[in-house]
Parts: C-alpha cells; sequence; structure tokens
C-alpha cells in the first residue's frame, strides 16, 4: 500500500512529513537548549530596555488613526474646543443650525439691504 | 591576579551615568580608543543592559535615576558584576550627603568591584572590568554547579 499522493504539482506522504516533523522538532529542541539557563521568567529580564524607565501599557504606545492629526488639533485647539462643544451627533440640532443660519443669511440679503 | 578559564565569551559592558560630571565618562571611552583598544579583547560596550555581562556605573545617583539604575541591573541576564567607576559612585565624591542624592551606588544596586579616582585613569577602568571577569567566573562556576 503506498502512502504517497501524487498531483501534477508534486507529491504528498504522510510518513515522510512526519519524519520531517520530528527532524525539526530535534532541531529546535537544539537551539532551545543553548538558551541561558539562568534567565528569570516574570522578572525585568523579559521586559525590553527603555532606558531605563517603566514599560507603559500597550494602549499609551499604541500609534491611533487619530494621532495622525494630532498637530493639526493641537495647534487649533481653541476653535475645536467650540465646535465640539456644540457638536452633539444629534441630527435635529444640524437642522435646526442649518435653518438658523440660513435665516440670518437671508435677512442679511434681504432684509440687511 | 587569577587565570581565565571559564568565561569563554568575549565580556560586553553596559554603561549607564547617573549624574557623573561626564570626566569618567570620557575616561571609559578612552578605554576603547586605539591607545587602549580594550575591543581587541572582545571588550566592548553593548546598547542594552540585555546584552550585557558587566555594568559600569559613574556618577552620584540622583535620587529621579535610583529607579531606572535598579531596573537596568535587573534587566541583566546572569552571571553578572557591576563595576562602580569614579569617587561619586564610590563615596558620594564632592555630592555626598547631599538632599538629592540617592547613592552611593551600593545603596542602590550591589557592587562587585570600585575604582575609585576623579576620574580613574583608563589603566585603572581596564583592571576593574578585568577583576568583574574574574567574578563573573567564579558566578558562572556556581551556576554550572546548581545545573549539574
Ligand atoms: S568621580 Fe569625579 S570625574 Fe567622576 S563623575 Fe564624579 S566628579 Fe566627575
Amino acid at each position: 500500500m503506498s502512502f504517497t499522493l501524487t498531483t501534477p504539482s508534486g507529491f504528498w506522504n504522510p510518513l515522510l512529513w512526519l519524519v520531517f516533523l520530528a527532524l525539526f522538532g530535534i532541531i529546535a529542541y537544539l537551539i532551545y537548549s543553548q538558551g541561558n539557563p539562568s534567565y528569570k521568567k516574570d522578572t525585568e529580564q523579559i521586559k525590553p530596555y527603555l532606558s531605563g524607565n517603566p514599560e507603559p501599557t500597550k494602549e499609551k504606545i499604541q500609534v491611533k488613526a487619530g494621532d495622525i492629526y494630532w498637530g493639526f488639533i493641537e495647534a487649533l485647539k481653541g476653535y475645536y474646543k467650540v465646535l465640539q462643544a456644540i457638536h452633539t451627533g444629534d441630527m435635529r440640532d444640524y437642522i435646526l443650525w442649518y435653518l438658523g443660519v440660513g435665516a440670518i443669511i437671508t435677512f442679511i440679503l434681504i432684509g440687511g439691504v | 591576579m587569577g587565570k581565565l578559564t571559564n568565561f569563554k565569551r568575549s565580556l560586553w559592558v553596559f554603561h549607564a551615568s547617573g549624574g557623573s560630571c561626564n570626566a569618567c565618562d570620557i575616561e571609559i571611552v578612552a578605554v576603547l580608543t586605539p591607545r587602549y583598544d580594550a575591543e581587541r579583547f572582545g571588550i566592548k560596550l553593548v546598547g542594552s543592559p540585555r546584552h550585557a555581562d558587566v555594568l559600569l556605573v559613574t556618577g552620584a545617583i540622583p535620587r529621579d535615576f535610583a529607579d531606572k539604575l535598579r531596573r537596568i541591573y535587573e534587566q541583566m541576564p546572569d552571571p553578572k558584576a557591576v563595576v562602580v567607576i569614579g569617587n561619586c559612585g564610590t563615596t558620594g565624591g564632592v555630592f555626598y550627603d547631599s538632599y538629592n542624592i540617592a547613592g552611593p551606588i551600593d545603596e542602590v544596586i550591589p557592587v562587585d568591584v570600585y575604582v575609585p579616582g576623579c576620574p580613574p585613569r583608563p589603566e585603572a577602568i581596564i583592571d576593574g572590568i578585568v577583576k568583574a571577569w574574574l567574578k563573573i567566573e567564579k558566578l558562572e562556576k556556581e551556576l554550572e554547579g546548581k545545573k549539574e
């Protein structure tokens, strides 16, 4: 009984696959056994070196999409503060703003002249 | 001087400077320049304590540097040795008893070798590192003994 499955692009033999798996396992173990045995888990030894500073949480060091606009938002802080205060997320408020500003423009165009 | 027998790798050194006037640090650099050229023996400065066998510390260690120095020491793999370069780190030097000083260094981390001087000569620094090398050999033998 043959275990080999031949296909147009090559062949597949599970026994050969097992032999290679064992071989790579042995090589991996040999590399692992050469490691420093005095290495201590759960100490500072496993943490990255940041000039002696403590490692910040992942959330703190992650660059968020919003960070791309940081300089822009920082420079226009005064403007954004006002805008964010009136930005409620309620569509009815925006329609009211639209009508209000529209009324003012209309008043200037018609009544103001 | 004892025989170097067990520690077969090159000795890699990390330098942490806490509040030194920079003169000790310049002498450490002098050890690496062509006149003394410690690198020909494989003794070289590395950029991370995680790669280092020896920690060289200079300066009197200001309070806000003490926890950083402790962290740097803990990040070094075993076996490791600490060498203090200069009077500032050895005793506090001219900063002795200053309000903002956490040192001398042996009050922050354990120290194996003291190299006094203000600043010490490069020959003295090399001698200190060789002493640290002997200490590391001893520690390595102990570690191997534990493994067996
Ligand atoms: S021991 Fe002297 S040379 Fe070294 S850092 Fe202190 S003051 Fe400077």
